[in-house]
C-alpha cells in the first residue's frame, strides 16, 4: 500500500481539514495600558493563528491603542451563561459588602458609650 | 560627527543614498496603497493599507532628513521632479498587477531593504543610524506579513503558485536593483556610515534569500544585467504613477493643500 | 481614553437570567411579547439570545445596509488617494479609506453573527438586491470633493452614529461606539481640507463653493424622508433612537453656522432658523433623486458596483489561496 492510497482512503471531510482551512471568528482581547486588565474588542475572521494575529492587530491595534493583544478561535471559547451555575436563587448575601448594613448597630453603640462618629481620616 | 562637520563630497554621497532610498519607499507606497478598498479580504485590505501608510511615513522621515541636508521641503523634494529624476529601483516601477505581483515585489523589496538598513544601523552620522533602527523595528512586521503570503503563494499548487512564478519571472531583471552601485558609496563606507558596497549588500542579500527559494523549489532571479541603469530609464507605469500623484498638486501650483 | 469597545452586559448579571424570552418552555407569542416589553423598555440583545424573526430580520437588514455602506464608500475616495497632493494628506486620506474599510469589516461580522455568510452579503449588494446609502452614487470631480466629503458627509453619518451607541442590539451598539471615536479624525482631517482651500488661491475657493453646492442636495436627503414616529418598525425596536428629521436638524444645527464661518454659501436661499418653531426651514429635498439613486440608478451606482464585481472576480483566486483549496491551474 503506498502512500497516496492512504491518502485516499482518509475520509473526504478529514481531507478537507488538512487541506482547506475555513475561514473562522477569532475573538480579541487588549490591554489598553500597562497595568489594565484584558478586555474584549471584537473578532476577526482568518483561516489560521498567523493571520488572525495580524488581522488582530491592524483591526485592534494599528493606532497604537493597545499594549497588548489576546487571539483566540471562538470555537476554543468555553462560554458559561447558566444561571443555575452563575446566579443560584438563594441568599448569598454573606458573600458581599451590602450583606452587612452596621448603620443602627453604631449609631446604638455611639450613643451606649458617649462617643461621637470619628471624623473621616485625612488622605 | 553633525550636519556642519560633514564633508561636502559626504553631503554629496548621503544626499545621493537617502535620496534612493526615500524614492523606494515612496514609490512602493503608493502602489501598496492602490489597493486600500480593493484587496481580496476585507481583514488584509486594513493590513495592505498599514504596510502602504508605513512606507510613505518612511519616506516623509527620509525627504525630511533630505530636507534637513539640502535646505529644501520635504513634499517639494517627494512631488516636485520630472519623472526621469527619480531615483527609485526599477523593480519597483512595475504596476501593481495582482496579489502574486504585490507579494513577489514586495518580498523582493522588503528583504534587500533589511539588508540595506542594516548596513546603515551603526553609522557614524547620527540622525541617520537613528532613523534606520527606527526603521528596522517597523520594518519587522513588514517581513513577518509578506514572508508569510511568500510562502502560502509558493505553497498552493494551482493558480496561486502559478502567479507567483510568473511574477517573479516579470521581476527577476529588475530583482536586484534596490542594490544599485551609488557613486559616492566609497566615501560613505570610509566615513564609517555605510558599512558596505551595494555589491556586496547584493551578495548578502542572496545569500539570505536563497534558502527560501531553495525550500520553495523557486528559481532565484539572476543578477541584474545592467546595474548601472538600475535607477534609471522608469517607464510607462511611473510616468503614469507620476502624473496621478501630481494631478492636483500641478493643478495650482504654489496653492497650500 | 475609554475602551471604545468591551463585551460587558449592558444589564446586571440578575436582570439578564431572568429574562423569559429565553425560556424555552414559553410559546412563541408568549416569549415574543416578553422580547418586545424588554426592547420597548430599553433592554439590550446579545447574539445568544432568542428573538423573534422581525427583529432578527430588521437588524440585520439595517446592519448589512450600513456595511454595505462602508464598503461602497470607498470608491469615491480611493480615486482621489493616488492624487493627494501631500505627503500628509496621502496619509491622512489612506488612514481614512483604511478606517472605512475596517468598519465595513466590523459591520459585516456583527451581520455575520446574525446567520448571513459575507459571501450571501457580497453576492445580494452586487445583484443590487441590497442597497447603499445615497451619498455614495455620486461622482468625486476634484480635491475639493474629498474635503467636502471627508467633513460634511462623514459629520452627517456620524449624527446617525452617535444615536445608534445605544441601539437594541447591543453588538450593534458596541460597534458603533468604536466607528464613532475613529470617524472623529476623519471630520477633523475633512474640515482641515476645507478651510484651507476657503482661505486658498483664488481657484480652491471656487472650487470649494462648487463642491458644496452639488454635495448639499445628496446631504439634505441622506437621513432619509421625514416619516412618523408611530410607524418606524426600526424605532419602535430601539434598533435606532432618532427620526430622520431629527437627524436632519441635529446636522444643520452642528454644521452651518460652521459652513458660513468660513465664508462659504449655502445652495439653499430658503434655509433659516425658525425660533418659533425651535427648527431649521429649508427647501424640501428631492425624494424622488433619493429613491431613483438608492435603487441603483445614481450617476455612479451601476459604474461602482461593476467595478467592484470585477474586483471580486480578479480577486477570487486569493480567497481560495487563504483557503489552500487547490485550484485548477
Amino acid at each position: 500500500m503506498t502512500s497516496t492510497d492512504a491518502a485516499e482512503r482518509r475520509a473526504p471531510q478529514d481531507r478537507a481539514q488538512v487541506h482547506a482551512p475555513e475561514l473562522e471568528p477569532w475573538e480579541v482581547f487588549r490591554q489598553e495600558k500597562d497595568g489594565d486588565p484584558m478586555r474584549h474588542g471584537g473578532s476577526v475572521m482568518a483561516p489560521d493563528a498567523e493571520l488572525a494575529v495580524h488581522y488582530a492587530r491592524e483591526l485592534f491595534g494599528r493606532r497604537q491603542e493597545s499594549v497588548r493583544l489576546w487571539v483566540v478561535r471562538r470555537a476554543d471559547v468555553l462560554d458559561l451563561d447558566d444561571p443555575d451555575l452563575l446566579q443560584p436563587p438563594l441568599d448569598r448575601s454573606f458573600k458581599k459588602p451590602g450583606g452587612y448594613v452596621m448603620r443602627d448597630k453604631l449609631a446604638a453603640a455611639r450613643a451606649q458609650s458617649g462617643q461621637a462618629k470619628p471624623k473621616a481620616r485625612q488622605g | 560627527m553633525t550636519m556642519t562637520t560633514l564633508r561636502p563630497a559626504i553631503v554629496a554621497g548621503l544626499t545621493d543614498l537617502i535620496g534612493t532610498m526615500a524614492d523606494d519607499e515612496f514609490v512602493i507606497g503608493f502602489s501598496d496603497s492602490e489597493w486600500t478598498g480593493i484587496a481580496p479580504l476585507l481583514e488584509e485590505d486594513v493590513a495592505m493599507s498599514s504596510l502602504a501608510q508605513d512606507e510613505l511615513g518612511h519616506a516623509a522621515a527620509l525627504y525630511g532628513l533630505l530636507a534637513d541636508l539640502t535646505g529644501s521641503d520635504a513634499d517639494a523634494l517627494a512631488y516636485d521632479r520630472e519623472p526621469g529624476a527619480y531615483r527609485h529601483a526599477r523593480l519597483l516601477d512595475h504596476g501593481r498587477g495582482d496579489w502574486a505581483m504585490t507579494i513577489a515585489r514586495r518580498y523582493l523589496y522588503e528583504t534587500a531593504d533589511a539588508v540595506r538598513l542594516e548596513a546603515l544601523v551603526d553609522g557614524s552620522w547620527a540622525p541617520l543610524a537613528e532613523l534606520c533602527r527606527k526603521l528596522v523595528r517597523e520594518e519587522r512586521y513588514h517581513l513577518m506579513h509578506v514572508g508569510s503570503w511568500f510562502g502560502r503563494l509558493a505553497d498552493t499548487p494551482g493558480e496561486p503558485r502559478d502567479r507567483l512564478e510568473t511574477a517573479l519571472a516579470v521581476l527577476a531583471p529588475d530583482a536586484g536593483t534596490v542594490f544599485t552601485p551609488l557613486d559616492g558609496e566609497t566615501g560613505l563606507i570610509d566615513a564609517g556610515i555605510l558599512a558596505a558596497s551595494m555589491s556586496e549588500l547584493e551578495t548578502r542579500w542572496r545569500s539570505v534569500i536563497g534558502p527560501t527559494f531553495a525550500r520553495h523549489g523557486l528559481a532565484i532571479p539572476p543578477r541584474t544585467d545592467r546595474p548601472a541603469r538600475g535607477r534609471t530609464d522608469h517607464g510607462a507605469p511611473f510616468d503614469w504613477l507620476w502624473g496621478e500623484f501630481n494631478t492636483v498638486r500641478r493643478s495650482d501650483p504654489g496653492a497650500i493643500w | 481614553m475609554t475602551d471604545p469597545l468591551a463585551l460587558e452586559p449592558i444589564l446586571g448579571p440578575t436582570e439578564r437570567t431572568a429574562l423569559a424570552f429565553n425560556d424555552d418552555d414559553l410559546t412563541h407569542d408568549e416569549r415574543f411579547e416578553a422580547f418586545e416589553a424588554h426592547v420597548v423598555a430599553g433592554g439590550k440583545v446579545e447574539p445568544t439570545d432568542w428573538m423573534p424573526d422581525e427583529y432578527r430580520t430588521a437588524v440585520l437588514r439595517f446592519v448589512e445596509m450600513h456595511a454595505n455602506s462602508e464598503l461602497m464608500g470607498v470608491l469615491p475616495e480611493r480615486e482621489w488617494l493616488m492624487r493627494a497632493p501631500t505627503l500628509r494628506r496621502k496619509l491622512a486620506l489612506t488612514a481614512k479609506v483604511q478606517d472605512e474599510v475596517g468598519h465595513a469589516q466590523l459591520l459585516y461580522r456583527v451581520a455575520e453573527d446574525l446567520g448571513k455568510s459575507r459571501e450571501a452579503m457580497f453576492d445580494d449588494l452586487l445583484a443590487g438586491r441590497t442597497k447603499f446609502h445615497n451619498v455614495f452614487h455620486y461622482p468625486t470631480v476634484g480635491w475639493a470633493d474629498v474635503g467636502m466629503i471627508a467633513w460634511l458627509v462623514d459629520a452627517a453619518a456620524i449624527v446617525a452614529q452617535q444615536a445608534l451607541r445605544d441601539s437594541s442590539y447591543a453588538p450593534y451598539a458596541r460597534t458603533m461606539r468604536k466607528i464613532c471615536w475613529e470617524e472623529s479624525v476623519h471630520i477633523m482631517h475633512g474640515r482641515d481640507v476645507v478651510v484651507t482651500m476657503a482661505t486658498g488661491t483664488v481657484a480652491q475657493r471656487a472650487a470649494i463653493q462648487d463642491a458644496l453646492d452639488r454635495w448639499w442636495g445628496p446631504l439634505m436627503q441622506m437621513h432619509g424622508p421625514r416619516s412618523p414616529r408611530e410607524k418606524d418598525r426600526d424605532l419602535h425596536w430601539r434598533i435606532k433612537a432618532k427620526t430622520s428629521e431629527e437627524l436632519r436638524q441635529e446636522f444643520l444645527t452642528i454644521y452651518v453656522p460652521r459652513i458660513r464661518e468660513i465664508g462659504l454659501v449655502i445652495p439653499d436661499p430658503d434655509l433659516v432658523w425658525d425660533d418659533e418653531a425651535a427648527a431649521w426651514r429649508y427647501a424640501e429635498p428631492d425624494w424622488d433623486e433619493l429613491r431613483t439613486v438608492v435603487t441603483n440608478h445614481g450617476p455612479m451606482s451601476e459604474a461602482r458596483l461593476e467595478f467592484r464585481r470585477v474586483n471580486r472576480e480578479e480577486t477570487r483566486w486569493v480567497r481560495e489561496a487563504i483557503l489552500g483549496v487547490a485550484t485548477a491551474a
